[in-house]
């Protein structure tokens, strides 16, 4: 090194520092991710987000009211509860007093009323300066009475969840906070209404273990660390060093508690649209939504199509172009019937399974609850799909967004394509079986109109478990068996290549179905069917759901089930 | 007091900074990017400090790191140097919130000049010429010629979102304005999609001409002469001289006079560079005021004697200036050429890898600001300037001898640079001539081109 070699600079004098330099307090942040020495001007002006890294800043609770409402509309309220000390805890007073002098907050939950769009909701948002926005005796009456309050208004609850969970200086008066949102929350619930749960970092403890968990949905900012026990103590209880990532958003996604992860400058307008989609309207309605009256009288004049007379293919054949790759896939029709569709993760139990996807969707001005079984056009996307065979994950979420429906009025739409339930080890654990069942058993019962359109295989129970419904159609190459021909061949003759001829005399095919009454409509394909030729496809399926829809959602719900009994019954 | 300063740049500048630290008594602080943890700052300096990642947002423009690097140090003092940071107002700001002297002007001071409109519009109030122009959005050809007469022909005309030479035209007198401006126009509708257009009295083939300024907190401001700067390639200098030779000395004084007046108009404080546009008749018009040391400004230090960064650092400390205006006395001819790890043969592309051989020349009236040495790797990371070649002579025949023959000794072996184009241009006749407007490149490279031409042709 050259420094070796140079002689240093002789200081002539002694430091005596009067003024050292220093940062003031307040300049300079730091990333918690890539460690960056931040401007604080500048983090808060990008929106609390690392300009370098992207990572995400906490918020306080005005900005975050300032980034999810429409300007000027935030009202606030019960801003006036007395802070109590039940445990009267040394020194808890003055704390609060030198918090509530500092942050100017009262508490460390910010609840009011709001416009969202347009949309009038309830909004509560924890602020992390206030004690990590642990949950004491007041933080929880401002959410019961918000709650309440929402539920005497018919108003939707957003609570945004930011907190390090019970507050340990109220004790065991905190810890019936947890009881007390949670009931506030049923109620409202139990009133039709929705409650959007958003979870930000972190989101822990009494927290995780009450309000937050509750939503309709739940959505959660990118990275932010959400578990009940933390990361510290679980790490000294087990003894084990806790994987990267673990109680992560990302995380909880996987494990089938979060519906969706949200950019936190899309947050916004995905909270429009998920109220949006679940009935919720603007104030001052921006545009009246004509509805569109064409359709249903098209499909008033649409028959089903008999495919009887078109001969020619045999029944092996329409096995194998039920199962061609080329042939549109659930993702397919969702994106060409429901632009809008809005998808929602998660079992809330286990997992996510990506064979089912389900979400929610306008459909000519009409909240509808869309699950569709998926496969794919090619080898990656089907490994991603599991070839479209489902989990019980898969089922039970599906299970789970049927009963949202049910709450929201909402009728439910399912696209099967399956060659039948995931045959695995980890499936047989967790129960495939039941949740197949538990699926029959809720349809048999739901109180909104079902439909189901078989667009590809039709696998058996796999498959039943998402068409107990009004009605099921099928695709003229679709089948619909109980079980795979292969299958049926291997069991009865012990030899799966037999295959063809066991399609021969399944009577799997839409002409034979048709005749069974196991379909009520057959739908024509073009020659070559794909994504390229399905627009004729998909127009004739928009006009007879929409006929579908103006036939059932009229209907009493006894009604509806009685017919959808009878239907069954009759087999 | 500044007992120890930290340098916010890299390269011959913070070299140059150090030096003039060490001659003072004052600690330095190097700051450095992983890519140049063997650069002689990082080297020269009594701490060295790294401040990020090789790319220079990451490192010597990343303000919070290289603050973090003041307090950690204990620097009580930032030389941002040029380029990089030295005209950024906020990071003067910044450093004055943290109580770090920072060697320049007022933050404030380098956002007003930083400020194009801002800059004219105090320049103007003062009684500062500037190019005439405009002062409306011109959209109709009519009130065009309007303008264009009482701003005085030539004229160019551009698009008020121009750039790149689009939606630009020169009228030379009044029956070439309606093509001119009709052309500009339509050429600003289809490129920009706006029919906005100014005007612009047209100043043809002038010289770059800039002043030296030095301003104390007291308001005493002095210039040191000027710099003729006109050979540059694409807005780029290339070779600077001082004095400039076209300058009589009544316009010198004239336009001295008006640089202070500049500099005081802008309140400025430290050292800093007027840039003037000087046409063929004497006429001058202000381009703008450059807030930081210059890369040229060891010609002004070679005719005036004066230090300029040991000056810039006095300044910071608030101590009076150490010279008053009648003591600046300009003395023989000083030339500067900057050698570029650069290709002429290819366009001047960067040229970067390892120094294998080196050899600088020395000797009366020749000095070399550089931070490169034998077996230094050059990076394709920052700017291509090598070296700094100054000579100083009695006049300016004898200086451009003394820089032919310096130029002649240079060996930098295992990188591509202009040396040769510089040798060139030393022995081109119209130089010599001191024949030099900003155009002066351009037609030099024509001229060579042709040559070349004829050459091939004999062969």
């Amino acid at each position: 090194m050259l420094s070796d070699f140079f002689k240093k600079t002789p200081r002539n004098y002694v430091t005596v520092r009067v003024d050292t330099p220093k940062v003031p307090a307040g300049l300079l942040r730091k990333c918690k991710k890539c460690n960056s020495a931040l401007f604080a001007e500048d983090v808060r002006n990008h929106g609390e987000i690392c300009p370098k890294c992207g990572a995400y800043f906490r918020m306080k609770a005005d900005q975050r009211i300032a980034l999810l409402t429409d300007r000027g509309s935030f009202r606030p309220a019960f801003t006036d509860l007395l802070v109590e000390n039940p445990l009267q805890t040394a020194g808890y007073e003055e704390k609060l007093a030198r918090l509530r002098e500092k942050t100017g907050l009262d508490e460390a939950i910010v609840t009011g009323f709001a416009t969202i769009g347009g949309i009038r909701t309830a909004i509560g948002v924890c602020d992390g300066r206030f004690m990590m926005a642990s949950m004491g005796r007041v933080v929880g009456e401002k959410i019961a009475r918000l709650v309440e309050q929402a539920t005497k208004e018919h108003l939707p609850v957003i609570l945004v969840a930011c907190s390090g969970g019970a507050r340990m200086q109220e004790g065991i008066v905190s810890l019936m906070q947890m009881a007390k949102t949670s009931q506030a929350l049923r109620r409202h619930g139990d009133a039709g209404e929705l409650y959007i749960s958003v979870l930000t970092d972190p989101t822990t403890g009494g927290v995780t273990a009450s309000f937050a968990m509750l939503g309709d949905v739940t959505l959660a900012e990118p990275e932010a660390m959400i578990g009940f026990a933390g990361p510290r103590v679980i790490e000294q209880t087990i003894g084990q060093k806790l994987p990267k990532g673990f109680q992560s958003a990302e995380y909880l996604l996987e494990h089938g508690f979060v519906d969706q992860i949200v950019p936190r400058g899309e947050l916004k307008s995905r909270l429009q649209t998920i109220l949006r989609l679940h009935g919720y309207k603007a104030d001052e309605p921006e545009n009246n939504v004509q509805k569109d009256e064409a359709p249903q009288k098209a499909a008033a004049e649409l028959k089903s199509v008999s495919v009887g007379k078109r001969k020619g293919k045999t029944p092996w054949e329409r096995v194998l172009l039920s199962r061609n790759r080329e042939r549109p896939v659930g993702e397919d029709y969702i994106s060409t019937l429901f632009p809008d569709f809005c998808e929602m993760h998660g079992d809330k139990l286990f997992g996510d399974d990506a064979a089912v996807v389900g979400g929610i969707a306008s459909f000519h001005g009409r909240p509808v609850t869309v699950i569709a079984q998926m496969k794919g056009h090619n080898t990656k996307e089907l490994v991603k799909r599991n070839f479209g065979m489902p989990s019980p994950e898969g089922y039970r979420k599906a299970k789970r967004l049927m009963e949202q429906a049910e709450k929201f009025g909402r009728p439910v739409i399912c696209f099967v394509d399956t060659p039948g339930a995931f045959c695995g080890l980890e499936a047989e654990a967790r129960g495939q079986g039941a949740a197949i069942a538990d699926n029959l058993f809720l349809l048999s019962g739901l109180k909104t109109p079902v439909l189901s359109i078989v667009i590809g295989e039709g696998g058996s129970g796999g498959a039943l478990a998402l068409a107990v419904a009004d009605e099921v159609w099928l695709l003229e190459n679709s089948i619909y068996s109980i079980l795979s021909p292969e299958g049926y061949a291997s069991i009865l003759w012990k030899d799966s290549k037999r295959a063809q001829e066991a399609a021969q005399v399944m009577k799997i095919t839409a002409n034979d179905l048709l005749e069974l009454g196991v379909v009520e409509r057959v739908f024509a394909e073009p020659e070559t069917f794909n994504k390229e030729t399905m627009g004729g496809l998909v127009k004739e399926l928009d006009a007879s759901i929409a006929a579908f829809l103006e036939r059932t959602c009229g209907k009493a719900p006894e009604e509806l089930i009685g017919e959808r009994y009878a239907r069954f019954r009759k087999m | 007091m500044i007992r120890k300063l930290l340098i916010a740049n890299r390269g011959e500048i913070a070299v140059r900074i150090i030096r003039a630290c060490r001659e003072l008594g004052i600690e330095t602080v190097a700051v450095f990017s992983t890519a140049d943890r063997n650069a002689l700052h990082t080297q020269l300096a009594s701490e060295a400090i790294c401040i990020g990642d090789y790319r220079s947002v990451d490192s010597y423009l990343n303000m919070e790191s290289i603050l973090s690097a003041a307090i950690a140090t204990g620097a009580d003092a930032i030389h941002p140097g040029f380029g990089f940071l030295s005209e950024n107002s906020r990071f003067a700001a910044v450093c004055k919130t943290c109580g770090i002297t920072f060697v320049g002007p007022d933050s404030s001071v380098i956002e007003r000049l930083g400020n194009k409109s801002q800059a004219r519009a105090t320049m103007v109030a003062a009684g500062v010429p500037v190019i005439p122009g405009s002062e409306e959005v011109i959209l109709s050809e009519e009130r065009g010629r309007e303008v264009a007469a009482e701003i005085g022909y030539p004229v160019i005309i551009k698009a008020v979102l121009g750039g790149g030479g689009k939606g630009m035209r020169v009228a030379a007198s009044e029956k070439d304005f309606t093509v001119a401006f009709q052309t500009a126009q339509k050429e600003s509708e289809m490129a920009f999609g706006s029919r906005e257009m100014y005007l612009e009295h047209y100043v043809q083939n002038p010289r770059h001409i800039e002043f030296q300024i030095l301003a104390d907190k007291y308001g005493h401001v002095i210039h040191l002469g000027e710099r003729d700067c006109s050979i540059q390639r694409n807005h780029q200098k290339m070779i600077e001289e001082a004095p400039c030779e076209a300058l009589s000395v009544t316009l010198r004084a004239e336009m001295g006079k008006v640089a202070v007046l500049a500099a005081r108009a802008a309140g400025y404080e430290n050292a800093g560079t007027i840039e003037f546009l000087l046409d063929q008749n004497g006429r001058f018009y202000f381009m703008e005021m450059n807030t930081r040391i210059q890369v040229e400004h060891p010609i002004t230090e070679c005719v005036t004697g004066v230090d300029l960064v040991k000056e810039q650092i006095r300044i910071a400390e608030g101590k009076p200036l150490s010279l008053k205006q009648e003591d600046v006395i300009l003395r023989g001819h000083a030339i500067e050429c900057r050698i570029n790890a650069e290709d002429p043969a290819h366009k001047f592309r960067p040229s970067s890898g390892q120094i294998k051989q080196l050899y600088l020349p020395g000797g009366n009236g020749v000095r070399v600001d550089t931070a490169i040495y034998a077996g230094y790797e050059v990076t394709p990371y920052y700017d291509s300037m090598l070296a700094k070649l100054i000579v100083h002579a009695p006049n300016r025949e004898e200086a451009i001898w003394k820089m032919r023959s310096a130029l002649g000794e240079v060996i930098i072996e295992g990188i591509h640079t202009n040396l040769d184009y510089q040798y060139d241009i030393l022995n081109d006749p119209a130089f010599e001539k001191g024949d030099i407007t900003v155009n002066f490149l351009e037609e030099f490279s024509r001229r060579q081109e042709q040559q070349k031409e004829v050459e091939d042709d004999v062969v």
